[in-house]
């Protein structure tokens, strides 16, 4: 509970400075306005601007924040009004508020509406009372038939979406984690490669130059496009003359 | 004359090895792709890396891994010899030390040596006493996204007298690999490599994987 309360006077603290540097760069933008209005060029008036809107950011950043505290859950009451002069309110508002009365409290307090939204507000009424009970009945019938046509068209929007992610889905399938296991272990450890080498070592285990011969007959044997064509017709004679004519290609 | 040259090469690759400017690691992350979805992949590489106007290069490689026993070491010394068929260049012979799989890092790291090489290599190999471990082809394409190296591959088997027919290619995928590499230190890549890896997503899943831990030999 303290630490709430202590957050709160935190962000308080941090709010009204920021106000006090928003008031004071309007300020200064009113008195360039008033004293300097002849010689004060486009630049100077947009980085007034800059300033003032970049307060603005800086306080929506600080109500935006995480750690404060929800104000709008807080409550302001006005518990007394007077008609009187409040000297201590004028020197407070630097002039601006003499009277805490009925007739401000409602604006300073935003216990009603914004102006502009009162009227609209008024406007909406007026409109809705002018109505008569079959043209509203009309009118309703008539709203409920396009909110559901464009339901409608969201859900179809919806299932072609769903249809088009699963059959995606079924695409999806472009690799498989078997063949990366294989393919990885062949190029590293020669896993499914070896069985031919095995052959041969087994078979000339004696001939100490065994390993080198296998290594280097297939250096020749292999040509650009070579392994293609073996694939393509896998013929004993192919194989066997490849290296016979590569040997000059080798040398040369 | 020439002691103090070697202890002068010596000392100079310590320095660069000290001044970090050997690119000794290699960030990799693996993944495959079905056959039928390459085209997919590849076009999707293609918009995404920096060879975005020319077509997508190709490479052919033929990838000889040799290992060396060594008395003292229970695990062999592994090397591999790597030649381009479609082009004459130079063989290429390359370390790769053990994968860390480091939990914090968002990639496989090895070391990894690269050294541009004769022909003569595979016999010079063999007299100090290397061995045939397995070979293999590699062919597809290779993309570059700044320092970062994509090869989309089809793996086969080099046909040999005991293969059997129609077996040579290892699975009905394309091997995906993004890797770096980069001298010691430069950790920020793996993120970047992440980052690309899941713009790859779903259509190729590119992990950290360690072979030794897929099971072991047949």
């Amino acid at each position: 509970m303290q630490r709430e309360e202590k957050q709160m006077e935190m962000t308080l603290d941090a709010i009204l400075s920021r106000l006090n540097d928003l008031k004071m760069s309007i300020g200064g933008m009113i008195q360039k306005l008033e004293t300097e209005y002849e010689i004060i060029n486009w630049p100077t008036f947009l980085d007034n601007f800059a300033i003032i809107s970049s307060h603005l950011t800086g306080l929506s950043k600080i109500l935006a924040k995480e750690v404060c505290p929800p104000l709008r859950n807080r409550t302001v009451l006005p518990l007394m009004l007077s008609q009187d002069r409040d000297e201590s309110l004028i020197n407070l508002t630097q002039g601006r508020v003499p009277v805490f009365s009925h007739d401000i409290v409602p604006d300073y307090l935003r216990t009603k509406p914004d102006p502009i939204t009162e009227q609209k507000l008024i406007q909406g009424e007026q409109k809705a009372a002018n109505l008569t009970a079959e043209v509203a009945m009309k009118q309703v019938t008539q709203y409920n038939k396009v909110v559901s046509h464009v339901l409608d068209m969201v859900c179809k929007a919806r299932e072609e979406w769903e249809i088009e992610s699963s059959t995606r889905a079924g695409i999806q399938q472009t690799s498989s984690m078997a063949d990366t296991h294989a393919l990885v272990s062949a190029v590293g450890m020669g896993k499914g490669l070896k069985a031919n080498v095995s052959l041969n070592v087994a078979t000339g285990s004696a001939n100490m130059m065994v390993p080198p011969l296998r290594a280097s007959a297939p250096m020749t044997s292999v040509s650009p496009g070579g392994v293609g064509q073996i694939n393509k017709a896998p013929s004993g004679i192919k194989t066997n003359i490849k290296p016979a004519m590569q040997v000059h290609q080798f040398t040369r | 004359m020439q002691m103090t040259q070697i202890t002068n090469s010596k000392e100079l690759l310590s320095t660069a090895l000290q001044s970090r400017i050997i690119p000794n690691q290699e960030f990799l992350l693996q993944g495959s792709i079905l056959d039928s979805a390459v085209d997919h992949l590849i076009h999707r590489l293609r918009g995404l890396c920096d060879t975005v106007d020319a077509s997508p290069e190709q490479f052919h490689d033929l990838e000889v891994c040799l290992s060396l026993r060594q008395p003292t070491q229970t695990a062999p010394l592994m090397l591999r010899v790597r030649r381009a068929l479609d082009r004459d260049s130079p063989f290429q012979l390359r370390y790769i030390g053990q994968p860390e799989l480091d939990r914090s890092r968002p990639t496989l790291v090895r070391s990894s040596i690269d050294v541009g090489c004769t022909s003569t290599i595979l016999d010079f190999l063999t007299e100090l006493g290397c061995r045939l471990d397995f070979e293999y082809v590699s062919r597809g394409y290779i993309f570059r996204k700044g320092r970062m190296k994509i090869t989309v591959s089809k793996i086969k088997a080099v046909p040999g007298k005991q293969q059997e027919i129609g077996s040579e290619t290892v699975s009905q995928s394309y091997l995906v690999e993004l890797s770096v590499l980069a001298p010691n230190g430069q950790d920020s890549i793996g993120d970047e490599m992440r980052i690309f890896a899941e713009q790859l997503k779903p259509l190729v899943q590119l992990e950290k994987i360690d072979y030794k831990r897929l099971g072991g030999l047949p």
